[in-house]
């Protein structure tokens, strides 16, 4: 998980082109959006491309990809949950 | 259209060192491809870094000009933003289509697409400067800046105080090995310098981002008035003359858009018969682009402004006029969107 | 004063018609054009419906009288369609034996035919006939084709500011005629389906797998859809020396930008409702005598939202009757404006309210329902068209009866 968490982090920064921030830099449960990195519904986009080309899951509504990006955290528990079916 | 307006601020991003330059003491880029590329200046002092990381070029030239354009003119809100340009965000265009390809339309990135939009650029200019009135983008070839002018007079003479007027063009290696396929350029590279001694078919590309504050009145900050702007769609030479000689005849100064593209020098020989006043040409500065025309406004309101006319930009020139208060602009792409335009000391 | 603007000509096709008639016909049946595409090689061929025009490119040549060749993409065959229609219902043989200006709307030149080449165009080993095409990409294209078949040679123009475009090309030829630099113009837009709008909305994960479904609570989007329409602009003083009929007055426009968002309107539709007001004012009209309005109504979750609110703080609880067309056309992009500026002289000529097709459901964030049955008899003498884009690009018409 702690793998996971960390490679995410280095990819939503090349995804979304962070020059500024280091994987470090990103709490695991800070809010991605709004206040934190203060991103904004164009990179939900981008980050769920990202889940789509990097992970192959596909995240069909917007209201669902809401939830599974609140975080890193979040984004993670979602990757493993989607490659470990219950 | 011949209404006046009166320029309070400019900007120019292009293949010269125009963004931070005094036209007098700037030097000569002297080129040696046949592809101009802008010297781009430093963005974070213009745009927030989070904004900036998405951008593409020719978003960042746009806004940029854009923005140090409205920061010299003092003017605190945009008010209605108007652009032209011919071919938009190449960068993203292409990128999106080969996207499409590549990923088999699965997981495509929207960014590319939104930025492909012709119209993106007036909406971040609207959005960094909060700027909620009338906006409006014209993409029309050799028509797209002198559109966005003849909108803006209109605005100015409806009550607006001022406009920010503007033009953004970028010609990416793909591009320009496409439109090389129809004989654009010239089939060897060519100095800038030396572009207008050979005529030969083709000519040299370049690209650029210029951004004006139109004003309806004058006041101290004025650089120059905008007295007259007229399109002409593939024009007879009849049409041309007239129009030339209407606007034309009582000018100190011509710029001629002239290109060294043998294909269509003719108009540029009859532009030299019907005026034979002293004349500059521009394009050895900033290329053949769809939106060239906004940097030779930028040009004629510079030399206005400096009351000379700097040696060291025009080589191929032998001797300028000492003194000039009217300048014309005649210039036209390839052969279909003809433009002139008239520019008077304040 | 400046003069009043008269729509004297007007032609179109869409998904649910090859000229006026036939849609005005089909939104009286009720009858969608939405369904899969034919032409477009794309994986979503069976899952994404669209509003698309069922001639081929060689039945649009035949249609428009022109011989088959190359360079005229299929966003030109359907404007040179609808330019037909609408020049010969405003009567006029010759463009040229009255100045007349031309501007046109357009979001990717003809990209629907370039696509198909681009690959073969940027490779040097490639060669043939579809160099010929190179110049198409270009918004200006389809634009100077048009002109040059016509024999426009005035004033002309092409405006891009997504999908509000073709509005605007209505607001900048209107405005042409009351500065007195013409007395005829001629304004709309034109759009083709492509690979790469599909594609682009895809990735916006705003486009819906059923038909869309305006100011519904379950929409998920919208469709695209293809189409062209031009209106014939006239002063009023040439109207009347040449006897022009008079189909409707363009009252009032406005445009406005939200500075909100790139792609989302604000969720309170701030420039929706600066849009609307503001044209309403310039029309000299009340709240009270708008008697429909045709919104933009695309069915995504942000603009129904946002545009619904407009309504909302405009209107109090005083909403006129309001239905989005889309569900009929698709979104047509930079011919939508146009496409429903007819539809709204359309409705003022008959009396009669288009319903909006596929709402079941009240949306929880408004207290307002779009018009679910064709409403016929109704006296209509103003209504809004609303026409809002990308990059925060709001514009919104009055279409007024004309009474002397």
């Amino acid at each position: 998980m702690e793998e996971l968490k960390k490679k995410l982090k280095e990819q939503i920064i090349e995804a979304l082109n962070l020059q500024d921030t280091k994987p470090e830099d990103i709490d695991d449960n800070a809010p991605l959006f709004g206040e934190g990195l203060g991103l904004d519904s164009i990179d939900s986009l981008e980050l769920m491309v990202l889940l789509e080309r990097q992970y192959g899951i596909k995240v069909e509504d917007p209201r669902e990809g809401r939830k599974i990006l609140q975080s890193v955290q979040s984004m993670a528990e979602f990757i493993q949950s989607k490659q470990q079916p219950a | 259209m011949k209404v006046k307006c009166y320029i309070q601020g400019m900007a120019a991003i292009s293949p010269q060192s125009t963004f931070e330059g005094d036209i007098i003491n700037m030097p000569l880029v002297r080129t040696e491809s046949n592809r101009l590329a802008c010297i781009e200046p430093d963005y974070k002092p213009y745009i927030p870094a989070n904004s900036l990381r998405r951008m593409s070029r020719i978003l960042k030239m746009g806004l940029t000009a854009a923005l140090k354009c409205l920061a010299v003119s003092g003017v605190s809100t945009p008010g209605p933003i108007v652009t032209g340009t011919g071919k938009g965000s190449l960068q993203d265009t292409e990128k999106f289509i080969k996207e499409i390809e590549q990923y088999k339309e699965t997981a495509l990135n929207p960014t590319p697409f939104i930025q492909s939009t012709y119209n993106s650029v007036n909406g971040l200019i609207a959005l960094q400067q909060q700027g909620t009135d009338y906006n409006n983008t014209f993409v029309h070839r050799g028509f797209s800046f002198e559109n966005a002018l003849i909108d803006s007079l209109m605005l100015l003479q409806e009550g607006y105080s001022h406009t920010l007027t503007g033009a953004f063009e970028e010609i990416t290696p793909e591009h320009f090995y496409i439109k090389s396929r129809i004989g654009h350029w010239r089939a060897d590279p060519v100095a800038n310098i030396d572009l207008l001694n050979t005529n030969l078919p083709g000519t040299i590309a370049g690209e650029g981002s210029t951004f004006f504050v139109l004003g309806a009145k004058a006041d101290a900050n004025s650089i120059a008035a905008l007295s007259a702007c007229k399109l002409l769609y593939k024009p007879s030479a009849a049409q041309l003359t007239a129009t030339l000689q209407e606007l034309g005849s009582d000018a100190d100064l011509i710029i001629s858009g002239a290109n060294g593209d043998s294909n269509h020098a003719h108009y540029y020989q009859l532009l030299q018969d019907v005026l034979p006043q002293p004349s500059i040409p521009f394009k050895h500065l900033s290329g053949e682009y769809d939106t060239a025309g906004a940097f030779a406004l930028w040009l004629a309101a510079s030399l206005l402004k400096a009351g000379s006319i700097p040696a060291e930009l025009f080589p191929m020139v032998p001797q300028f006029p000492t003194d000039f208060k009217k300048i014309v602009i005649y210039n036209h792409f390839y052969g279909e969107q003809h433009t002139v335009m008239v520019v008077e000391k304040v | 004063m400046a003069e009043r603007v008269f729509i004297t000509g007007m032609g179109m096709v869409t998904a649910i018609g090859d000229n006026v008639a036939e849609n005005l016909q089909h939104l009286r049946q009720q009858k969608s054009g939405l369904g899969f595409t034919d032409y477009i090689d794309t994986i979503y061929k069976q899952v994404l419906p669209v509003g698309e025009i069922k001639l081929s490119n060689k039945a649009l040549f035949d249609k428009t009288g022109i011989p088959v060749q190359h360079g005229f993409t299929r966003t030109t065959l359907l404007g040179l369609a609808a330019m037909q229609e609408a020049l010969q219902q405003a009567g006029i043989s010759d463009v040229s034996a009255t100045p007349t200006g031309f501007i046109n709307a357009s979001t990717v030149g003809g990209m629907c035919d370039t696509e198909k080449v681009y690959f073969d165009l940027i490779n040097p080993d490639k060669e043939g006939d579809f160099i010929q095409s190179i110049n198409t990409l270009d918004c200006a294209d389809c634009t100077q084709r048009i002109a040059d078949t016509i024999g426009f040679h005035d004033h002309i123009a092409t405006i891009s500011t997504a999908c509000s475009s073709s509005a605007n090309a209505l607001m900048f030829g209107a405005r042409m005629i009351k500065h007195g630099m013409y007395q005829r113009m001629v304004c709309g837009g034109t759009e083709a389906l492509t690979r790469f709008t599909l594609n682009g909305f895809n990735s916006l994960k705003n486009v819906d797998k059923q038909f869309c479904r305006p100011f519904d609570n379950q929409r998920t989007g919208l469709n695209l859809g293809e189409g062209a329409a031009y209106l014939v602009l006239e002063s009023e003083s040439f109207a009347r020396a040449n006897n022009s009929t008079i189909l409707a007055e363009l009252s009032g426009y406005c445009n406005a930008n939200e500075a909100f968002h790139p792609t989302s309107p604000s969720p309170e539709g701030d420039g929706a409702y600066a849009a609307m007001k503001n044209a309403l004012a310039m029309s000299g009209r009340s709240l009270e005598e708008v008697q429909y309005v045709n919104v933009h109504g695309t069915a995504t979750l942000n603009n129904d939202v946002s545009e619904g609110r407009a309504l909302e703080r405009l209107f109090g609880t005083k909403v006129p009757p309001f239905s989005s067309t889309k569900p009929f056309t698709g979104h047509t992009l930079a011919a939508a404006g146009a496409i429903e500026a007819i539809y709204s002289v359309l409705a003022i000529q008959n009396g009669i309210i288009f319903p909006n097709l596929n709402f079941s459901e009240k949306m929880e964030e408004l207290s307002i329902i779009p018009v679910m049955e064709l409403k016929e008899g109704v006296l209509i003498k103003n209504v809004i068209s609303n026409s809002f884009g990308f990059g925060g690009n709001n514009a919104s018409l009055v279409l007024s009866k004309y009474e002397g």
